[in-house]
């Protein structure tokens, strides 16, 4: 009995004190010893999640895509700045957010048919008890019960993020006229979704309706702007060098999208 | 051998008091558990000063980054924006990078807030992606869209503390869209100019 008692202390003291105790001293030092070394290699730890500086960036319109900035800086800068400020003025805030509702509404069919393709069927009966509910109940899309009531969100979806969905990388770089950073998947796609897209001019039978779609895009975007005022300024502000910097913003911003 | 085991013993008991010791030490610092409850806590306190009317523009901007300069990690942030050119620094050019970009980090952050209306910051879930690393997700809701934000957090090292050393804005890794720039920008361009850059722009303090 009590040689039992004695093999079980020394079992105890062998396997179950002094090992957690050798161990813990251990690891402290080794801590301290990896703390030491990794005082200056901190970054180290975030290289698994911040390595694509290495990773040179597809622009072969580079130059293009410069003057592009540019002239649509000089665009928002000096027209669609202004003037939207000047309307946000004049229009109260409500009523910019019920336009705003309505051209979201409009454009259902988009997202309809890119949820549908990209087999998110569950967003796509979402969007559709939400046009359904915001057409009529909402006044033609001017409020959102289907949010505020029931929670039913808005999936946005394009035919781009259908493309990556499947795949389809963005190709180069392409800075587009008026509406900004985009890159080839994305500027292509464009013209799909326009075809489901009633305030777009290609819904129109062209060319004799076209002008409808037109002062339409210029409403939405106008309207659009006096919502997010202030905010291509302090991004400006954000950038060493503006045009790499939208392009970084727009693609990373995408790649999320098409994951989500 | 009796003897053996109560030297077994104590040196356990000493094992575990110097474990209480150095938990005691960091319990003051932002534990796992706290982190959705303390960020709340902050972007609420934030949210009031913001539509506070009373209060000056200046001290506002003082009493914000009096409740977020715990929790932001600067000094991981510089080294992270840097990449692979921190190591070629000299220590006093790294103390010089660290204080000016971390000027312009809250420049830039000052710029945001006072874009700020009215709009509701919703505290979503935290998710642990490893044992140092969390992301909490939030939720601005914009005039006509929501915007997702996620703070990510790591533990450190040294405290055991969790702080935050990059932010997402819908999609888009403040980090990394200044990491991308500035070894875009020290390719062509000597440190020295880096700074100069860094510090155009900046007017607070």
């Amino acid at each position: 009995m009590k040689v039992f008692l004695v093999l079980f202390l020394i079992s105890f003291n062998l396997f179950a004190v002094s090992p957690p105790v050798s161990k813990y001293l251990n690891t402290t030092q080794q801590k301290i010893a990896i703390e030491n070394k990794s005082q200056d290699s901190l970054e180290d730890e975030f290289d698994d999640e911040f390595d694509e500086d290495e990773v040179e960036v597809n622009d072969p319109f580079s130059g293009y895509n410069r003057s592009m900035t540019y002239f649509n800086d000089v665009v928002y800068t000096n027209v669609l700045i202004p003037v939207s400020t000047g309307y946000s003025e004049v229009v109260h805030v409500e009523i910019r957010q019920g336009i705003s509702n309505m051209f979201s509404n409009l454009v259902f069919p988009v997202r309809f048919v890119n949820n549908v393709l990209q087999l998110k069927f569950d967003n796509a009966l979402e969007e559709t008890g939400r046009f359904l509910i915001n057409s009529t109940i909402g006044l033609l899309g001017f409020f959102d019960p289907a949010k505020e009531e029931l929670e039913w969100q808005a999936h946005n979806e394009d035919f781009g993020q259908t493309l990556g969905f499947y795949g389809v990388g963005p190709g180069p770089h392409v800075v587009l006229p008026f509406l900004g950073p985009s890159n080839i998947r994305d500027a292509f796609s464009i013209i799909p979704d326009s075809m489901l897209n009633p305030t777009s001019e290609y819904f129109y039978d062209l060319p004799f309706d076209s002008s409808n779609g037109i002062v339409l895009n210029g409403v939405f975007y106008i309207n659009k702007a006096s919502l997010h005022l202030g905010e291509y300024e302090s991004l400006k502000k954000d950038a060493i060098d503006f045009y790499p910097f939208m392009r970084d913003l727009y693609e990373q911003n995408r790649i999320n999208e098409i994951k989500e | 051998m009796l003897q053996n085991s109560i030297q077994g013993i104590s040196k356990s008991i000493f094992a575990v008091m110097f474990l209480l010791l150095m938990v005691s030490n960091s319990a003051n610092a932002l534990q796992e558990s706290d982190i959705a409850s303390q960020m709340k806590t902050n972007i609420d306190k934030t949210t009031d000063l913001l539509q506070d009317k009373m209060i000056q523009q200046e001290e506002k901007n003082l009493k914000i980054f009096e409740l977020f300069d715990p929790i932001f990690d600067y000094s991981s942030m510089s080294k992270i924006a840097l990449g692979k050119n921190w190591k070629k620094l000299s220590s006093q050019q790294k103390v010089d990078f660290k204080n000016v970009f971390t000027q312009k980090l809250k420049q830039s952050y000052i710029d945001k807030l006072q874009l700020y209306t009215d709009e509701k910051v919703i505290i979503n879930k935290t998710e642990k992606l490893k044992r140092t690393r969390i992301k909490l997700h939030t939720v601005l809701v914009g005039k006509d869209q929501d915007y997702k934000i996620v703070y990510k957090f790591h533990r450190t090292k040294k405290n055991e503390e969790w702080l935050i050393y990059d932010v997402e804005m819908i999609g888009v890794s403040i980090m990394k869209t200044y990491r991308k720039q500035f070894s875009e920008f020290l390719s062509s361009n000597t440190f020295d100019a880096l700074i100069i850059e860094l510090n155009k722009n900046i007017t607070t303090n």
